[in-house]
């Protein structure tokens, strides 16, 4: 990933603090499983949404 | 967005619309989908089309919940093949083109759009973000700061404008000191920025706020104006300590940590993250975080056996790329301390590691800092 000046700035750069995708969350993501994502939305005919995250 | 978007219940009626998936960029299952589509920074948000193989929408970076569903009702549209404008075509295909890092045509198809674009087009300002940060990517300096000041105009006022300007300030303040029009353009990107930062109209995150005061910090900087950098810096500070402040969960709190411990270093004041990072670790069993980052205070405060306690806890938890970083602070503290041989071993412990990463995660130039890290110290 390219560090942008404001990424440098954070010691331990972070857009993002973890927090596990909590019960509360809205929508139900699948959890780090592309394959599986892929089989249901072609059986569903729908889109993917991926948020692509990191725990930092 | 986990903390403060996901929740929010205005998403519900997204739920079936979606296949929903959550990639921790730091997991080496992941590894395969990461060298089909590398993420230059997180988050990044993509939809994607499973039965033509293809990307229908992409988005770098943080969005609050009316832009996800703004991009949700944009997708959609593209799926069912609804929009089909000029500039809806020439939008899709830069989003694909980023997607697969070719910036240079992503940036053409992205222009494309962008004069395409019928009055009042809705994704105008999410085109323009898009294009600025691959010219960010592909180091188009001087394209996207002048890009930046004339598309300015035509977001302002909108969420947009946040990166459409700092973006810009970011590029920039990367431009040669030599450069006739950089100290001009920053300037007045500046001036763009803040703008951004006092309209109460614009709805941005405490973490947007947060990279907005950093491109202002890294501005005043690149302009030698001690002064002012260290002004922004305590602003910077009471706006994540207010941020914090009013944060519902200890998940919305922990948002703030990093950033918090950025400023209060920057401010010479470490200690004040103590109490904050012990609560995380808390709060946090299972997350190396928050003894990463108290590491990193008390390493900024000459404390290393604390901070070298405290890296014993965070490597027992880490994985990923990430471990690198915790290796790398590590390092850190073991030279600061004194003890180069424990330092030389954490730096080869940390090529090894690097270098057992799979395709998609596994950096060489992080193994060539690495190993020129090394080097040094022979």
């Amino acid at each position: 990933m390219k560090e942008t000046n404001a990424m440098k700035r954070l010691v331990l750069s972070a857009l993002l603090a973890f927090i596990a995708i909590s019960a509360s969350a809205n929508v139900p993501f699948i959890e780090d499983d592309y394959t599986k994502a892929v089989s249901q939305a072609k059986k569903l005919n729908v889109p993917i949404f991926v948020e692509a995250w990191a725990p930092w | 967005m986990r903390a403060y978007v996901y929740t929010d219940k205005s998403l519900e009626r997204y739920a079936g619309r979606f296949v929903w998936l959550s990639l921790n960029t730091e997991n080496a299952k992941n590894a395969a989908f990461l060298k089909k589509y590398p993420i230059p920074a997180l988050p990044t948000l993509l939809v994607l089309d499973a039965k033509r193989d293809s990307v229908a929408l992409r988005y770098v970076g943080g969005a609050n919940v009316s832009q996800v569903r703004k991009m949700l009702d944009d997708a959609s549209s593209t799926y069912h093949s609804r929009a089909v404008s000029t500039a809806d075509t020439a939008l899709t295909r830069g989003d694909k083109l980023a997607a697969a890092g070719e910036h240079a045509d992503a940036i053409k198809a992205y222009e494309e759009a962008l004069t395409a674009a019928p009055k009042a087009w809705p994704r105008y300002g999410r085109t323009a973000e898009s294009m600025l940060f691959s010219m960010s990517m592909s180091d188009q300096n001087e394209r996207c700061a002048s890009r930046a000041l004339e598309l300015y105009p035509r977001v302002k006022g909108t969420v947009s404008a946040a990166n459409v300007a700092a973006t810009g300030l970011g590029c920039a303040t990367s431009l040669e000191e030599t450069h006739a029009q950089r100290n001009a353009w920053i300037t007045a990107l500046e001036a763009e920025t803040r703008e951004v930062l006092k309209n109460p109209k614009i709805e941005l995150s405490g973490d947007d706020r947060s990279g907005l005061y950093m491109s202002l910090i890294d501005a005043r900087d690149a302009m030698k104006d001690d002064e002012g950098s260290m002004q922004l810096k305590n602003e910077w500070l009471s706006s994540l300590e207010a941020s914090a402040k009013s944060a519902k969960t200890n998940e919305q709190r922990a948002v703030y940590d990093s950033h918090r411990l950025s400023a209060y270093i920057e401010l010479g004041m470490a200690e004040k993250a103590i109490p904050m990072l012990e609560q995380s670790e808390r709060d946090f069993p299972d997350d190396y975080n928050p003894p990463a980052r108290l590491a990193l205070a008390y390493n900024a405060m000459k404390q290393y056996d604390k901070a070298l306690a405290a890296s014993d806890r965070a490597v027992a938890k880490v994985y990923g790329p990430r471990k690198l970083s915790v290796l790398s602070t590590r390092a850190d503290i073991q030279l600061a301390k004194g003890d180069k041989e424990a330092a030389r071993a954490t730096i080869q412990q940390a090529i090894d590691y690097a270098k057992s990463l799979p395709e998609g995660q596994r950096s060489d130039r992080r193994i060539a800092q690495f190993e020129k890290r090394l080097a040094a110290l022979d």
